[in-house]
Formats: C-alpha cells, structure tokens, sequence
C-alpha cells in the first residue's frame, strides 16, 4: 500500500525523460519551414506557369473571337484568387496565434474558421464554378467555329460531365471530410471544457 | 532573432520535461509523447512573438500542450485505453527493475483517470503551483484544491488496486 506521498516520490526519481534536445527542435522548425516554403514555391510555379500559358495564348495565338479573350481574362482571376484564398487560410490556420487561447477560446476560433471554410467552399466555390464555367462557354464559341460539329458536341459533353462529378462528388467529399475534420477537433476540446464545467458546479 | 533564439532556449530547458511529462501521462505513450513536446515547442516558436505577458510563459506553453494532445489524439484516433498501458509496459521492459515496474503501473494508473484528471494530476506530480494549474484547467483554485484532494485519492485507490493485481 502506497500513500500519495509516496507516488509523487515515485514520480520524481522516474527514468521517463524527453529524448528530443533543443537543437533537434530547431532542426524541425527550419524544416517545417522549408517544407511550407517548398509547397508554397510549388503552387506559386504552378499558378505562374498556368497564367504564363494564358498569356502567351492571348498574345501568340490568334483567336477569332473577342469571347476567347475574355475567357482567358476569367480563367486568369479564377486562379488568381484561388490561390489567393488557399495562401490566406493556410497560414491562419497554420500560424494561429490562438493556440495559447484555453480550449473555450481555441474552440470559438476553430468555430468561426469552420463556419469561413464552410463559405469559402460552398458559396465562394460556386461563384468560382459559376466563372470558370462562364469562360469555358466563352471559349466554346470559338470551338464552335473552329471544330467539326460532333467533336465540338463530344467536347461539350465532356466538360458538362467533368463539371457535375467536381461539384457533385469530389466537392461535396472534400467540404464533407474538413468539416469532418474541424468538427472533430472542436469536439475534443469541448470534452475537456465540459469535464471541468461539470467539476466546477 | 538571437534574442528569441535564447529566449526560446530557456523556455525549452525550463518546460520541456514538464511538458513531456504532461504528454505522456496524457497519451501513456513515450514516442507519442516526444512527438507531441516537439510539436508544442514548434508552436511555440511560432507563436513566441505572440505571447503578451497575460500568463507566464509556462501557463501559456501549457495550454498550447493541451491543445496539441487534443489534436493529436483526432488524427492518431488514439485513446488513452488498455492498448495503450500495454504500451506503457512494453516501454519499460527494456531493463526492468522494480522501480521502472513501478513507474509504469503509476504512468497505466495514470492513464485510466479521466482526461481532466490527468492532465491536473501530472501538473501536481511535477509541483506547478496550484494558481497556475487553476488558469490552465480554467477553474477557481478553491475549485481546483477539492479536484486534487479527490484526484489524489483516486490515483492512490487505482495505483494500490493495480499493485495488488
């Protein structure tokens, strides 16, 4: 039989001690860092290499119609501000300072993100959808002049059906598991707020 | 940036057992447990020009601890259950000695509290002043001294009961 005194002796003579130093700490602050700035640098390529390609088209390419033109426009907003999105939330979520909050404040900070990220991907999406598929019709025309009538027509199809399975299934299933994903952390952190609201009665 | 790297450095060597300790009587697990204290000095690196003299710096690398172990338990889908006191022990059967055998039975004690109780019991162990265990938990410290006091005798009754098995 052991008194508590004894327990908390226990405790301190514990071989359990932290194997990690201060310099590996530091190795994977400057590699975390690095790996964002990789991921950022990536997407930055890729976003510029998509609106160089639209700009080239827009200048090499002599397309007939004014409509083409526009579309290129559209297309080149809609990456734009995308990324522009995904760069901002990336980096609220990731250099929250509300990480030294109590779980009551870091849960009505992940509320309200949740809420922004639900807006972002549902009604925000859609306008975007709305856009890029403004600029594909925009493009059609030109296609429509360019292309045999039943390619034109198989085109057509193929883009209509490419945007139905992303709004219908691959949209839904993404807004699906990072709601999922928030949800779940909120309710981690209300378990914990409501054992000690239940002690403090 | 010298100066946040020693600053960062003192607070490392003042908290990092402590917060190591809270980890793994939080997950009874000791990879999982230096995973997490590496995660929470990350965060605290980050957030360090953040941090507003509100607190002391160990109340507020405390919370972001807590809240790395709520994270974390989301995406390893882990739980502080009989798999993981399983963990505890093979931990220790490297060289076994009565004291480690002991030590692990204190950690599965631990482990079988609630989440609250741990994370309490552990700051208790490693002699955090009350006041500040209160701003952490969020409670009043009259509050907080009825919780150890019952806390105490729980971990005692369950250590005493799991010796005997």
């Amino acid at each position: 039989m052991k008194g508590f005194d004894q327990i908390q002796q226990l405790w301190h003579g514990q071989a359990p001690e932290p194997n990690v130093s201060f310099e590996n700490v530091l190795k994977r602050i400057k590699a975390s860092r690095s790996s964002l700035a990789k991921k950022l640098f990536w997407q930055s390529i890729s976003m510029g290499v998509a609106v160089a390609i639209l700009l080239w088209m827009c200048f090499s390419v002599e397309f007939s119609t004014w409509t083409t033109y526009l579309a290129i426009a559209i297309m080149m907003g809609c990456i734009c501000y995308y990324f522009a999105s995904q760069l901002r939330d990336y980096h609220a979520i990731s250099n929250s300072g509300n990480l030294l909050s109590k779980p009551q404040d870091y849960i009505l900070y992940l509320k309200t993100f949740q809420q922004k990220r639900y807006r972002f991907n549902t009604r925000n999406y859609t306008v975007y959808e709305v856009c890029i598929a403004i600029a594909f019709a925009l493009y059609g025309i030109e296609m429509y002049f360019a292309l045999p009538l039943w390619t034109f027509i198989g085109l057509g199809i193929f883009v209509v059906f490419w945007f139905v399975i992303c709004h219908v299934v691959f949209m839904k299933q993404f807004i699906r598991n990072e709601q999922a994903r928030i949800a779940e952390m909120i309710g981690n952190l209300e378990r914990i707020k409501d054992q000690f609201a239940e002690n403090e009665e | 940036m010298n100066n946040q790297r020693q600053l960062f450095q003192r607070l490392f060597e003042e908290n990092s057992k402590r917060v190591y300790h809270l980890c793994y009587g939080y997950t009874g697990d000791s990879d999982s447990a230096n995973d997490l204290m590496q995660e929470t000095f990350i965060k605290v690196w980050q957030n360090l020009d953040k941090f507003r003299n509100q607190s002391q710096f160990s109340t507020w690398i405390y919370r972001i601890a807590i809240n790395t172990c709520l994270s974390y338990l989301r995406t390893a889908k882990r739980r502080a259950t009989e798999e993981l006191n399983d963990n505890i022990i093979e931990n220790y059967t490297e060289e076994p000695s009565e004291k480690q055998e002991q030590i692990a039975l204190l950690y599965k004690s631990i482990a079988q509290l609630e989440e609250n109780e741990r994370i309490i019991i552990t700051m208790v162990l490693d002699e955090v002043p009350y006041p500040e265990i209160a701003e952490v938990a969020g409670i009043s410290e009259g509050n907080l001294r009825v919780k150890i006091h019952r806390i105490k005798h729980k971990l005692t009754e369950i250590y005493n009961s799991n010796e005997r098995v």
